[in-house]
């Protein structure tokens, strides 16, 4: 009828929409409410019609009577609560709760508290569930008055105000007068002693003790329900977590006592997990991260350091005998404290420091243990085997000793990086920690740079013979590990360039193509200007090897006639390359350089290669390195007068440059003359300690006695007369003589003061570079910016000491290359070009 | 829409005004108003709840008719973008109005 209307006017409505002249009476209306409600309450609500419900709520408000409606309800449900509910709960008490919560559960056994406990709390959360459901309920009938009357009033809803009835008037009311305790302090000692039970093997109701949990997380301390209010955060976790604590520092100071590291852990562990899924199954998901800390704290802050030191269980132990596991689990209970995981790197610094100082040590052991012999006496045989003569076992057992420090610091290493890997999950700040404390005892070895390169040498020249390509490079990574650890780079370099050099020049080296990668790995790894040096003296090499080459071809050119000419090979090598205080060791001794005199045959190829190399060269001088040559020597024994037998016997002699010197001066001397020991040194020039050597070899080593000495001894004295030996005889048509180089082998401690004291010289000449460089840039600069300028432009090459650098600091301005700043407030240098 | 019928399907509900007229409407779209759906929440136990049925006293025919259009209107448009507005006659606005606030609509 009123859609029909064209022109639609707008009209009043009829009065509340309902029934006309429908006198709101508050009375009679609330009655019908409240016995709805009552209704409700009991579980009776099908009989009830919402809508009937619901207008009487919507009229009141309406009519201005929200208000005493809302207090009207909560009247109700206070009475309710306090009446029906409590009593309930009260009853469902068995005695010995209520002094419980007081604080001693003696009296009762375990099993009693747990059923007594568990009627409680059945009572307690049938009793929220009933309230919930029926304040849902309640809820939706009033919801016009929350929405009109709450909302306009900043009142709280309905549902919340009943919440907080529940609150006050069950949990927070005392059960008896005069007596505290209220509902939920006892709750709060229920459910503490079921975690306890819990904890100690019983299997209590986690469901149960959820609801309730549960039921404490609904609630809240002010009607604003703010989450950081609620009641279990406010009243029950705070307890909780104060039990838990009391409970684990003893669980924690009892298992110290009782068990092993392992054991200790894997109980930790346990627990926390535990303690998460309780918080999961049995509490709250909120406690899991506190109740986390405070078994962290209890069981691993407070104990981890006795833990970890735990004399025969601890890391210690662990790390000896690889217990994976544990040291994971040691690892994982660290990193939860402490994210340095400072005990764990404490006590594996101190291992590592403590084995590498045994590797130490027992490499100085095993090298010092024999007798100090002079290296003169070692025989001649090295490298073959088993014919080892006792006299060079010194020499070698040092070498040996290099060797076993190395491959025991791999071990180390090996072992400690492994565990890493596996049970520390290569965690960077333990790595770290390895490193510098591998760093740290590595560096504490003296004899580190040389032991090293020995190492090396030792590989080179037959370790890695018949290998594949995959071991040479395992064995070449090992050594660029090791590098990484040294400080002092620039020792390294003296001695790997020392060995590197005898290596090349007695041809000894496996494989030119290792020696070239070992070299590019050391450049990848410590720069340029490190293997500038090595490869120049593999340039050498190649030159070397055109120029003898081309030389022969010159002479064959020549059409030479002589049929006993000598066949020259050479290397020229440049003289800053090539670490030549190694290969003439000795210099200090009374000859200094003096020049050996070469018999007639080899002076003239000499001079015309001088002649050779100089018409391509000129202006560059060749100094003749004869201690470090090499020469064959076809020589040819009589027949043994006194045997049939024997016959003319040839041999190629395979001598030192030296030796081939010694033996031709023989070759003027008729049959049964003799030269002394001083006639030999007139007539060759040969520094003492090389002729001493060289004798030695050809005249007191069995197989190679070419020589006879009179008297017979080992050692040479100058008065000794020496013959050649017609008798000499030997099975093999090619001997070689051996020599003692002194290069491959440990140095002795005056080699090794010398070595340190020409370390120090090149040191002080590096520091002075890198000191002008700077200042050159800088023109101006303080004295410990420059100190620490200086000291970071070397770290990679040697840790420089700062006295030195302050000496070279003096002597630069002593010639006027720096001046001091005058009146400058801290001391400061100019650059003066 | 308008039908005297009732089905007794729990997807369908029947909602019925002051003078007698029965609106059987789906249940999602009487869930549209707050007041009805918590009228007829299967969870809870009151007699409409159990019926599938609710008398609005407070509401007549007519204005239940449109009311029962909105529903729908509201439905079917739920997601939708730059809907035309509903037809609303001007002499049911204020009606409608107190029947929107009555319903929580």
């Amino acid at each position: 009828m009123l859609t029909g209307r064209g022109r639609g006017k707008i009209r009043a409505p009829r009065r509340g929409l309902s029934t006309p002249g429908d006198n709101v009476d508050f009375d009679s209306m609330w009655a019908v409410l409240a016995s709805s409600l009552r209704e409700i309450h009991t579980k009776n609500a099908s009989k009830l019609s919402f809508e009937e419900l619901y207008r009487n709520a919507y009229k009141l408000v309406l009519k201005k009577k929200g208000e005493a409606l809302y207090e009207k309800v909560k009247q109700f449900e206070h009475d309710w609560l306090s009446t029906e509910v409590r009593g309930r709960i009260r009853s469902s008490l068995t005695g010995g709760l209520l002094t419980g919560a007081a604080g001693s559960i003696s009296g009762m056994t375990a099993n009693e508290r747990r059923v007594a406990g568990e009627k409680f709390m059945k009572a307690l959360k049938s009793a929220w569930e009933d309230h919930n459901l029926c304040m849902n309920m309640t809820t939706d009938v009033l919801m016009y008055m929350d929405r009109v009357y709450c909302t306009d009033n900043r009142r709280p809803s309905i549902f919340a105000a009943s919440m907080a009835l529940f609150r006050d008037c069950v949990l927070r009311s005392p059960l008896v007068a005069e007596d505290p305790t209220t509902v939920a302090m006892i709750l709060n000692s229920v459910i503490l002693d079921q975690v306890r039970m819990e904890r100690e093997g019983d299997i209590i109701d986690k469901n149960l003790i959820r609801s309730c949990a549960y039921m404490l997380e609904g609630l809240y301390e002010t009607e604003e329900e703010e989450e950081s209010t609620k009641l279990y955060l406010t009243s029950f976790e705070p307890d909780f977590l104060d039990e838990s604590r009391v409970f684990y520092k003893a669980e924690g100071a009892s298992h110290l006592r009782s068990s092993d590291a392992g054991t200790y852990c894997r109980h930790t562990r346990k627990r926390i997990s535990e303690e998460q899924d309780r918080c999961r199954s049995t509490l709250s998901p909120l406690t899991a991260p506190k109740i986390t800390s405070v078994v962290e704290d209890e069981l691993i802050k407070r104990n981890i350091r006795e833990v970890i030191d735990m004399e025969g269980s601890g890391v210690e132990h662990m790390l000896d005998n690889d217990r994976i596991g544990e040291l994971e689990l040691v690892y994982e209970l660290n990193a939860r404290v402490d994210p340095k995981k400072e005990e764990l790197r404490r006590a594996l610094q101190k291992r590592v420091v403590e084995l590498g100082s045994d590797v130490n040590n027992a490499a100085i052991n095993s090298s010092q243990a024999p007798p100090p012999q002079p290296p003169e006496v070692n025989g001649e045989t090295r490298g073959k085997g088993d014919a080892k003569p006792p006299a060079e076992r010194p020499v070698n057992q040092q070498t040996a000793a290099a060797i076993k420090w190395v491959d025991d610091v791999l071990q180390l290493k090996d072992k400690y990086d492994n565990i890493w890997i596996r049970a520390f999950g290569s965690d960077q700040g333990l790595q770290t920690a390895l490193t510098r404390s591998f760093s740290d005892f590595i560096n504490a070895f003296p004899r580190s740079s040389e032991y090293i390169s020995l190492f090396l040498d030792e590989n080179l020249k037959k370790g890695l013979k018949g290998k594949t390509e995959n071991e040479v490079d395992a064995v070449l990574e090992k050594a660029i590990t090791l590098l990484r650890y040294i400080q002092d780079k620039d020792m390294f370099e003296r001695y790997y360039k020392k060995h590197l050099c005898r290596r090349l020049l007695m041809g000894k080296s496996v494989s030119g193509d290792v020696e070239r990668q070992m070299i590019s790995r050391m450049k990848m790894e410590v720069g340029n200007h490190f293997t500038q040096k090595l490869e120049g003296m593999f340039k050498d090499m190649t030159v070397s090897e055109d120029l003898t080459s081309s030389f022969k071809d010159k002479i064959a050119k020549l059409g030479d006639p002589d049929q006993k000419r000598i066949e020259l090979a050479i290397n020229v090598l440049t003289s800053t390359m090539w670490p030549l205080e190694a290969m003439a060791p000795s210099t200090s001794g009374e000859e200094g350089r003096a020049r050996c005199i070469f018999p007639q045959a080899v002076e003239r190829v000499k001079q015309s290669f001088e002649k050779f190399y100089m018409e391509k060269h000129n202006g560059r001088v060749l100094t003749w390195q004869a201690n470090m040559g090499t020469a064959d020597v076809r020589a040819t024994f009589p027949k043994v007068p006194g045997k049939e037998s024997s016959k003319e016997r040839r041999h190629e002699l395979n001598v030192s440059t030296y030796a081939m010197v010694i033996l031709l001066l023989f070759n003027d001397l008729p049959p049964g003359e003799s030269y002394t020991f001083e006639d030999v040194q007139g007539r060759t020039n040969i520094p003492t300690n090389e002729l001493i050597r060289n004798l030695q070899s050809l005249a007191v080593a069995p197989k190679t006695r070419i020589l006879i000495k009179e008297p017979m001894s080992k050692d040479i004295k100058p008065t000794d007369q020496f013959y050649f030996n017609e008798n000499f005889h030997s099975k093999f048509l090619k001997i070689k003589v051996g020599v003692v180089s002194s290069g491959n082998k440990v140095e002795g401690t005056e080699e090794r003061k010398e070595t340190e004291k020409k370390n120090n010289d090149s040191r002080g000449g590096t520091i002075e570079a890198a000191i002008v460089r700077t200042m050159k840039q800088r023109k101006e600069l303080s004295h410990q910016q420059l100190i620490t300028e200086v000291i970071t432009q070397l770290a990679s090459r040697f840790v420089p000491d700062v006295n030195m650098v302050k000496k070279r600091i003096e002597s630069l301005i002593e010639r006027e290359y720096l001046e001091r700043v005058e009146d400058a407030e801290r001391p400061a240098y100019r650059y003066l070009a | 829409m308008a039908t005297t019928q009732q089905q007794p399907s729990s997807d369908y509900v029947t909602l019925v005004s002051c003078d007698g007229y029965e609106f059987v409407v789906r249940r999602s779209c009487a869930c549209v108003a707050g007041a009805l759906r918590r009228m007829l929440d299967p969870n809870s136990s009151f007699n409409e709840a159990v019926t599938g049925r609710a008398v609005l006293e407070n509401i007549n025919g007519i204005v239940l008719e449109k009311v029962c259009e909105y529903f729908y209107y509201n439905e079917k448009n739920k997601d939708a973008r730059d809907v035309p507005d509903m037809d609303i006659p001007p002499e049911l606005c204020l009606e409608l109005l107190m029947a929107a606030d009555y319903l929580n609509t």
